[in-house]
């Protein structure tokens, strides 16, 4: 009988020891994926792989170091786990990095509660994808564009199994699958030839959209970019659609990790308990949600996996501690890593809600852009659409969206119903007033 | 030291590979027929440090070994790979690779042939033999010398990183070629207070280049600019919005050509026509002023390549000549799409990833005009020096990038440091506007990459300075 991953990490572990590590841990990660992208009719690239990998860090007298290889060879291991070793000799000493108190660590849910490793993935055949992504490309197709220069669909699916082992007593075995599909249509237009698309991921393969939601919410998206251009720079409300939300939630990242606040980097370093943004803001970090695509039993420190507030109704109340800041920092630990982002939806249609503003900009993707987390300036260029009393008048792009992340999360002013569900981001449309646009 | 075929075999037959289970996986790969294959080996050795906390507290070694298989088919790709090199293991990959192909007939065996390259990147050692010991010092030196440059500075990191790649490429064709491919990145970023102000600033150097290239000048103006530009932060303000005229400074600015043009030459966008320059080929895109090169023979650039990731010898590509556009950035499939050579432009990130016409070196030549004189012509604009990323729309054409430090210019002067703005433009609309070339062309050698499909590929970009007439800034005042 083959050695499991599992084994494979202890073995490992127990060779960091024997070599003269006085912490260590494993990883070994295994995973197979599949993906065929078909385009204008016929199959443009099929991929399809199995690969492992195996991780360590040591600690040699409070020195550290990490290693990764994606040789497993029997004769190579040990060399590998040497060699790592020898390089935390070099280094100087930082207790920081021991391993967490084992009680600590463990998993926060069950493997079945949280639904990651759909039992459907391990019966898929190459004629259920190639029926799967043929159907996406027949409801695409269904809905014709005369102004059409290409179109592409495709699905992608793959599951892995990741074994960790750390020296103070953990041990564990994480296990999920991973479905994705999407599609992009190219139209001339003019001199330009936009390109728009639409992508889902989910846990479960019932989960995702079928074909013709896909075909659907692609066209839209074509018909959203058409006649693009620049409206006059000013202030305008912002409708922030669910799908892009990310990127502008993406923003808190920086300034809430421990080694930005540890660095003396973040824009928001001694907030706790202040007001960082209007009542209606409210963001979870929840690695808890069944069949979450950002789900987890445990964080990369192996600290059990439960629910943070970051935010409740506009106050600041935890940032992201792993085991190594809070030591640097001298505070508890929460965890060290963003899992699923979830803003609760409110209960009134994002139409409604921006009915009642003039002028307004729908953005629904990005260009390019930044953010400094020392600061908290962030600037993006915008894709969206000139909405005059909620109702599209006018398609968007060539503009630039700018402000800081201090004063940002006050403007805003509702959140629609309507949250996305195929990302880590589980935003619903999220509405502000009186944002900095740049255009003409 | 020499990237010479031979010892790149020679290096690969410790894991198991040799001209037989070469043979034997091609012939896997091609059993039902290809327009085109081929094996990819790769071996990359790695190894990095770093500082914080007044401390070299962390060290990382990395080795990545495997194949990828590539079956081409007209422009159909059938791809597989392993991190296992054993004979059976490459022939069940090379077999799911090989699924797009159809015929009964597979390809006949060739003659094979050991394939020699130039040689960009010569280093009197690998990075394998130097000691971690032996960089320690070095990033001990750079945070020392941030600290001494200014009280305002609290915090330094510092790290370096170095990278000993070998790849093995066989065709169908019967070519075998190897390249020994160095790579070494060092960083520097600063923090620092003044006022209840905080802010960062950052630099890095790249190449590929052993240990040799980290001179004592380079270091300096490393460290240098990394705390100058965070110092020049805690007094930058936003600039106003709206469209404007930019000077984009010499170097790092040639990010405006990779979003604007660069992207949109390769190949793959336009042999599937949905790039906005599919139909441009021989058409004036640009000002006379402007030509436009991706060159992959600078010496020791980090961009810079002996041979392409499906074995094609590289160049040096002209792109657009006196602002008409020449050529595309060719892979195989492009170039057989086109009746064309390759131009050497296939790469891939590693042998995880299919090859895709990607940029290497990508820079704008000198033109005619002294860079003062472009400040000097400007009465209200934007001055942009140092950058982040970018983005770009295929299609559309529009792209972005992010600009960390500039100056406005008032009156033809440099006058208030701005920070943090990303600019927008449509590539064609903006091409047409650069109307001042300056003579004073500089590679940047920063740590860039390039990001496409997934993939990142070590890039360089250069550019003189140059006056473009309006960029709509993403500035924070109205």
């Amino acid at each position: 009988m083959s050695e499991s991953s599992l084994e494979f990490a202890e073995r490992v572990v127990a060779l960091c020891a024997r070599l003269g590590a006085t912490e260590s841990s494993a990883a070994v990660n295994r995973s197979s994926h599949i993906q065929i992208i078909r385009r204008d009719g016929q199959v443009e690239q099929a991929t399809e792989a199995t690969t492992q990998s195996l991780s360590i860090t040591v600690l040699v007298d409070d020195c550290y170091s990490s290693a990764s290889t994606s040789d497993l060879r029997p004769e190579a291991v040990e060399g590998f786990v040497a060699k790592s070793i020898d390089a935390a000799r070099y280094l100087e000493p930082d207790e920081a990095r021991r391993h967490p108190d084992a009680a600590l660590c463990g998993r926060g849910v069950t493997q079945e509660a949280l639904e990651q490793d759909d039992p459907c993935w391990a019966s898929r055949s190459a004629t259920d994808r190639n029926q799967q992504a043929e159907a996406l490309e027949a409801s695409l197709s269904a809905i014709t564009d005369e102004r059409q220069i290409s179109s592409s669909v495709y699905i992608a699916d793959g599951r892995s199994e990741v074994s960790q082992v750390l020296s103070n007593g953990f041990a564990g075995v994480n296990q999920g699958a991973w479905f994705a599909l999407g599609g992009e249509r190219t139209i001339q237009d003019g001199e330009r030839r936009p390109e728009a698309g639409a992508h889902f991921g989910a846990r479960y393969l019932a989960d995702l959209p079928n074909p013709e939601t896909l075909a659907q919410t692609v066209a839209e998206r074509v018909e959203e970019r058409v006649g693009a251009g620049p409206i006059d720079s000013g202030k305008y409300p912002l409708v922030l659609s669910a799908r892009a939300a990310g990127r502008i939630l993406g923003i808190l990242g920086g300034p809430l990790s421990g080694a930005s606040l540890h660095q003396r980097r973040s824009c928001l370093a001694d907030q706790e308990g202040e007001a960082i943004g209007s009542s209606v803001f409210t963001l979870i970090d929840d690695p808890t949600i069944p069949r979450g695509l950002g789900s987890r039993p445990w964080d990369g420190d192996a600290l059990i996996a439960k629910p943070l507030t970051l935010v409740d109704q506009g106050v600041l109340q935890n940032y992201y501690i792993g085991v190594y800041h809070s030591r640097k920092l001298d505070r508890a630990p929460t965890t060290g890593g963003r899992s699923n982002w979830v803003i609760p939806p409110g209960d009134t249609p994002w139409e409604e809600a921006a009915s009642a503003w003039p002028r307004a900009i729908r953005v629904t993707g990005f260009l390019g852009g930044n953010s400094n987390a020392a600061s908290g300036d962030f600037s993006f260029g915008v894709l969206g659409q000139l909405l005059e009393h909620g109702k599209p008048t006018q398609s968007l792009c060539e503009m630039n969206i700018s402000g800081n992340v201090r004063t940002l999360f006050h403007k805003l002013v509702g959140v629609g119903d309507d949250p996305w569900t195929w990302s880590p981001v589980r935003s619903p449309t999220l509405l502000f007033e009186d944002v900095q646009f740049s255009g003409l | 030291m020499q990237s010479d075929t031979p010892i790149i075999l020679d290096w690969f037959s410790q894991f198991g590979v040799s001209q037989e289970s070469i043979r034997q996986a091609l012939a896997a790969a091609t059993q039902h027929g290809a327009d085109d294959a081929e094996l990819y080996f790769e071996h990359s050795s790695h190894t990095s440090v770093g500082l914080s906390d007044r401390a070299v507290n962390r060290a990382h070694t990395g080795i990545d070994l495997g194949v990828g298989i590539r079956v081409v088919v007209g422009d159909q790709v059938g791809y597989a790979y392993t991190e296992d090199l054993d004979p059976r293991s490459m022939e069940a990959a090379a077999r799911t690779a090989a699924s797009v192909a159809q015929s009964s007939q597979p390809r006949a065996p060739v003659q094979v042939t050991l394939g020699r390259t130039a040689n960009h990147y010569p280093v009197s050692r690998y990075w394998s033999d130097v000691d971690l010991a032996a960089r320690v010092p070095l990033i001990q030196q750079w945070e020392e010398r941030a600290f001494a440059a200014d009280p305002r500075v609290t915090r330094v990191q510092c790290s370096f990183a170095d990278t000993d790649k070998r790849v093995l490429i066989a065709r169908a064709d019967g070519l075998i070629v190897g390249d020994y491919r160095p790579m070494t990145r060092g960083f520097v970023t600063c923090t620092v207070e003044d006022g209840g102000v905080t802010e960062t600033g950052a630099d890095s150097l790249a190449a590929r280049a052993d240990l040799d290239f980290y001179n004592p000048d380079r270091q300096h103006r490393m460290v240098d600019s990394a705390v100058s530009r965070a110092l020049r932060s805690l007094d930058a303000g936003s600039p106003p919005a709206g469209e404007m005229t930019v000077v984009l400074a010499a170097g790092s600015s040639g990010i405006l050509l990779h979003e604007a043009i660069g992207h949109g030459m390769e190949a793959d966008f336009n042999r599937k026509n949905i790039s906005i320059y599919a139909d441009k080929v021989n058409h004036r895109i640009a000002n006379p002023h402007v030509t436009v090169v991706d060159d992959a023979t600078l010496p020791g650039a980090r961009g810079s390549l002996n041979v392409d990731d499906e074995g094609s010898p590289t160049e040096r590509t002209v792109l657009v000549e006196g602002g008409v556009l020449k050529s595309f950035l060719h892979d195989r499939i492009s170039a057989r799409h086109y009746g064309l050579e390759s131009t050497g432009s296939g790469r891939r990130e590693s042998f995880r990833h299919p090859i895709l016409p990607r940029m290497r070196s990508t820079y704008m030549e000198s033109g005619p005009h002294d860079p003062q004189e472009i400040i000097a012509s400007v009465k209200h604009g934007l001055y942009c020096e140092t950058f982040s990323n970018g983005q770009v729309q295929i299609g559309a054409g529009d792209f972005a990038f992010y600009v960390r430090h500039g100056y406005l210019i008032e009156d033809g002067k440099l006058t208030q440091p701005v920070k943090d703005v990303n600019l927008i433009g449509n590539g064609p609309k903006v091409l047409e506007t650069i109307d001042m070339v300056g003579n004073d062309m500089k590679v940047d050698e920063g740590g860039w990459t390039c990001g496409k499909e997934g993939q990142g590929v070590p890039v360089s970009q250069g550019m003189p300075t140059v006056r473009v007439g309006h960029l709509s800034v993403g500035g924070g005042r109205a």
